[in-house]
């Protein structure tokens, strides 16, 4: 008894000081870092004491696991570093810069950068489990972005009430904005690459046109067409209101989009739904023998896939940029895709892939700006990360041939 | 050992030792094929039989021991040299281009002719006078799609021999065959040992290592555990040698009378199949609780959209299904599921399991939204684990874990694993397609018993199965199906195989 309440009271402990060190790290207090550290060190401890085998299995697993993407990235590193050289720029202090923009100086940006990353890539990664390809999330940006905008022009309850209401029928409608893709793929099996792609362009270039409609004041932007800013109490709270050392641009949106992963998690492992639409993924044959219904998943799957992405607009709109300009070249929807692939679909990966992918953008412009390395580079690194990450098999394709050169024969997986 | 074929030995095996990173496949084979004889290879999936052959044919090197060819030692890289030497190889999924005709297909990578120009002539000339030489009876001109199974297979065969080879090594011929086609595949075979060619063939099926070769070599779990001369064995020592213990070859059924009422009977069903022909049409039958109705025919003659439309995964033209009185023709899938209807359908890594999900999952698909596996929407993994648990221990399921992916598991394993989820729900009605294909002896009789005691639980079973044997050691009656039609029905001790067999494949009183 007394052995479970000190495992319990563990476990709370590194929970407790996860969270509070994951917030303060996110808002630029670096020595949150620590806590986390600390939080996992007692996560850990807490598994010996209970199993040290399953421990020690855990820890083997997780290792593994980030064995091949940190290989990527330090390759892709090296890659860019060579590049460098060869065009003439000084790797060394290219990255030098690079590190501190990312991960130090602009880490606020980094984070801000990854805040919408992180819900299309969710949109994408959930999608992908049904064996769909959300390839439109960037049409369903827009959608939640426009909707976004127009609730919070006009919706003026009070704020607690008001900004989860906005979330809410933001998502909904970008969801509805996938309910034609889905219903020509379960009824005439059009394919959603397609048809959600189409429409992301619809959604695209329905924005500046929507933006105009809305009227604004040019003089409020750089951008010509603006629209006007929303209500101030539909902004989201920015971590400056209890930390007055962070950054006054930073907002709760990377709080909400982090609990939206675990959600998105708990949804895929922990319900009939997540199971549903995961057997429906891995074999859609069996899943229909077994009676699960295809098309209603796909339903699911595409609708709750448009809503994530909706949320991602809305994240942009009520916690950053607090109204709507013309911005064509966001890019979240698509660089969604990226950072699904590369946590391979897994909605807890994204959290960190979309870090990384958010980091080395605000890392590139802090490079390009201080040491007039061209930000092409960091482009080039992204891509081959994602090349050396996603193109996986390689490396079992590689470890084959080189059992075989042995003569030890191919190594398929082996049956019990 | 000695058979009555004193021909020199054309091949030979020494101490051939393959080690894989976690499994010895093969132990230190010796083997040896003479010149025009057949000599089978059998043994449980599992076995190291194809290891084997797959070294013979330079897709594995091994990792110790030599093989002879003509008493020379050889050393294959890879399958060119092989071929280069005179092996032949047919896998068991054929390597044929369905939309080339099957000149093009025999001569495809040895195109006769120069400079890049291709003597069609020549080519289409000589693999006419192979298949006359070797009389398998081929259309040079057909495209494979046109083809039958058998059809193709010869064109497998034929390509070997176009490329001259005078070692035919066959891997499962028959897997994919009629009885007929099985047949007509045997009297080529002696055609070929005929002019001299020496086979190979690799199989787990002990009919046809009785019936085809001249000597017999068992394997078991990497080892040769025996020789025999096929005219001096019998089956029950083959199988005891496989499975390195005594097994039951015929199942034993007990007498027992099923119900009275039929508890699941089908009236005029039509069916229409991919292509929308009509695959059933008019079919009916009854099934009383307690009894097992057999469906033989040949692959093709509606069985697969029978099933499909039993468990409304496709849509009925017209008639009804009934089930415990109620008419369950317009039901979704997953409420005749609900209704205690049960499946194993034939091809179980498309239709029975999810490859990468855990073992665990698999046991509870179908029934994961239901209590106790389920509350509201979440689902329950300490009842989904714990039940998984029991039903591996219950039905001698071999897991590292129930954690792991299903994709992990033997053949053999992954059927058990369909057979206790779907034997676990209590059905009152089973149906069964194919259940012990590519499953080995230990798991068929292990399966086929396990039929016999839903059997006597008073289920009704519907056993869809294109083995004969199968059919009639389990089947209380036997229906023959031919073209979507029930042409006949037997009781199985008042027939033979061959009348079931004249009226599959439309034989007419």
């Amino acid at each position: 008894m007394n052995r479970k309440t000190l495992l319990v009271s563990l476990t709370l402990v590194s929970l407790v000081s996860g969270i509070i060190g994951t917030v303060l790290y996110l808002a630029s207090y670096f020595w949150g870092l620590l806590l986390i550290l600390g939080g996992a060190g007692i996560f850990l401890f807490s598994r010996f004491l209970r199993d040290k085998t399953e421990a020690v299995e855990l820890l083997k697993k997780s290792g593994k696991s980030l064995l091949i993407p940190v290989a990527g990235i330090i390759l892709a590193v090296l890659a860019g570093g060579i590049i460098m050289l060869l065009t003439g720029y000084d790797p060394v202090r290219a990255y030098k810069a690079f590190f501190l923009g990312g991960f130090v100086r602009n880490w606020h940006v980094s984070v801000l950068n990854a805040t919408p990353l992180i819900f299309t890539g969710l949109s994408i990664a959930f999608a992908f489990k049904a064996g769909l390809f959300n390839i439109g999330a960037e049409g369903q940006y827009y959608v939640g972005t426009m909707a976004a905008t127009f609730l919070g022009i006009r919706m003026g309850l009070p704020p607690l009430l008001s900004i989860p209401l906005i979330f809410l029928i933001s998502g909904l409608i970008s969801a509805a904005y996938n309910l034609f893709p889905a219903f020509l793929k379960v009824r005439t099996g059009a394919h959603e690459v397609i048809t959600t792609m189409m429409f992301a362009h619809i959604a695209r270039y329905l924005s500046p046109i929507f933006i105009r409609a809305m009227g604004g004041d040019p003089a409020t932007s750089p951008h010509a067409y603006v629209t006007y800013p929303i209500l101030e109490g539909n902004k989201l709270p920015i971590f400056r209101s209890f930390l007055p050392l962070a950054n006054y641009r930073l907002h709760v949106g990377i709080i909400l989009a982090i609990l939206m992963a675990l959600f998105v998690y708990y949804i895929l492992y922990y319900t009939k739904y997540g199971f549903e639409i995961r057997a429906v993924g891995q074999n859609p044959n069996a899943a229909r023998a077994q009676g699960i219904s295809i098309g209603r998943n796909i339903f699911r799957a595409l609708l709750f896939a448009g809503f994530l992405a909706g949320l991602s607009g809305t994240n942009q709109v009520l916690g950053l940029t607090h109204k709507m300009f013309e911005n064509l070249d966001a890019g979240y929807g698509w660089n969604g895709i990226s950072v699904a692939l590369l946590a391979s679909n897994n909605p807890i990966g994204v959290i960190f892939t979309s870090l990384l992918w958010g980091a080395l953008d605000a890392g590139g412009q802090f490079m390009s700006r201080t040491t007039q390395t061209p930000n092409s580079i960091v482009e080039i690194i992204k891509g081959i990360i994602l090349f050396l990450i996603v193109a996986r098999y390689m490396y079992t394709y590689i470890g084959n041939r080189l059992k075989r050169k042995r003569g030890s024969g191919p190594v398929g997986r082996e049956k019990v | 050992m000695e058979s009555g074929n004193s021909k020199p030995v054309i091949l030979e095996t020494r101490q051939i030792v393959k080690q894989f990173p976690r499994v010895l496949a093969n132990n230190n084979i010796n083997i040896h094929l003479r010149q025009g004889e057949i000599l089978c290879l059998l043994g449980e999936n599992g076995a190291g039989k194809s290891t084997l052959m797959n070294m013979l044919y330079g897709l594995y090197k091994p990792t110790s021991g030599s093989i002879l060819l003509k008493g020379r030692e050889v050393e294959f890289h890879s399958p060119k040299d092989a071929i280069r030497l005179g092996l032949g190889m047919v896998h068991q999924h054929f390597m044929l281009v369905d939309t080339l005709t099957v000149t093009e297909n025999i001569i495809l990578g040895t195109e006769p002719g120069t400079a890049g120009v291709i003597n069609y002539h020549k080519a289409r000339e000589d693999v006419v006078a192979l298949s006359k030489k070797y009389k398998l009876d081929i259309d040079a001109d057909a495209k494979i799609e046109t083809l039958s199974v058998g059809l193709q297979q010869r064109v497998e065969i034929l390509k070997a021999l176009y490329r001259r080879a005078e070692i035919l090594i066959l891997d499962e011929p028959t897997a994919v065959l009629t009885p007929q086609e099985v047949e007509e595949l045997f009297l080529v075979m002696r055609e070929l040992v005929r002019s001299n060619v020496s086979i190979i063939i690799i199989t787990h099926k002990l009919e046809e290592a009785k019936a085809i070769s001249d000597r017999v070599y068992v394997l078991r779990r990497g080892n040769l555990v025996g020789e025999r001369i096929t005219t001096k064995t019998n089956k029950q020592e083959l199988a005891n040698l496989m499975v390195g213990r005594d097994v039951i070859l015929r199942v034993h059924k007990v007498e027992k009378k099923p119900g009275t009422e039929p508890v699941f009977s089908v009236k005029n069903l039509d069916v229409k199949n991919d292509k929308g022909f009509m695959a059933v049409s008019g079919l009916n039958l009854e099934i009383k609780p307690g009894e097992i109705v057999g469906i033989a025919g040949v692959d093709g003659n509606g069985q697969s959209e029978l099933a499909e439309a039993i468990l409304g995964l496709r849509k009925g033209e017209a008639g009804t299904i009934f089930f415990k009185g109620e008419e369950i023709s317009l039901l979704p899938t997953k409420k005749r599921i609900a209704r205690q209807i049960s499946y194993v359908p034939a091809d179980r890594h498309k239709y029975g399991l999810v490859l990468p999900m855990k073992i665990s999952e698999n046991l509870v698909i179908g029934y994961h939204d239901k209590k106790p596996f389920c509350g509201s929407i979440n689902l329950n993994y300490q009842e989904i684990d714990r039940h998984s648990r029991f039903l591996v221990s219950q039905f001698d399921i071999r897991t590292s874990g129930i954690a792991y992916p299903a994709e992990t598991l033997s053949g053999g394993n992954q059927q058990k694993l369909i057979i206790a989820r779907e034997f676990s729900r209590d059905p009152e009605f089973l149906l069964i397609s194919q259940p012990t294909r590519g499953v080995d002896v230990g798991a068929i009789e292990y399966i086929h018993n396990r039929i016999l005691e839903m059997r006597s639980r008073d289920v009704a079973i519907l056993l869809i199965s294109l083995e004969l044997e199968e059919i009639f050691s389990l089947s209380d009656r036997i229906l023959v199906i031919y073209e979507g039609k029930i042409v006949k029905e037997f009781i199985p001790e008042d027939t033979t195989d061959k009348e079931v067999g004249f009226y599959m494949t439309g034989g007419k009183e």
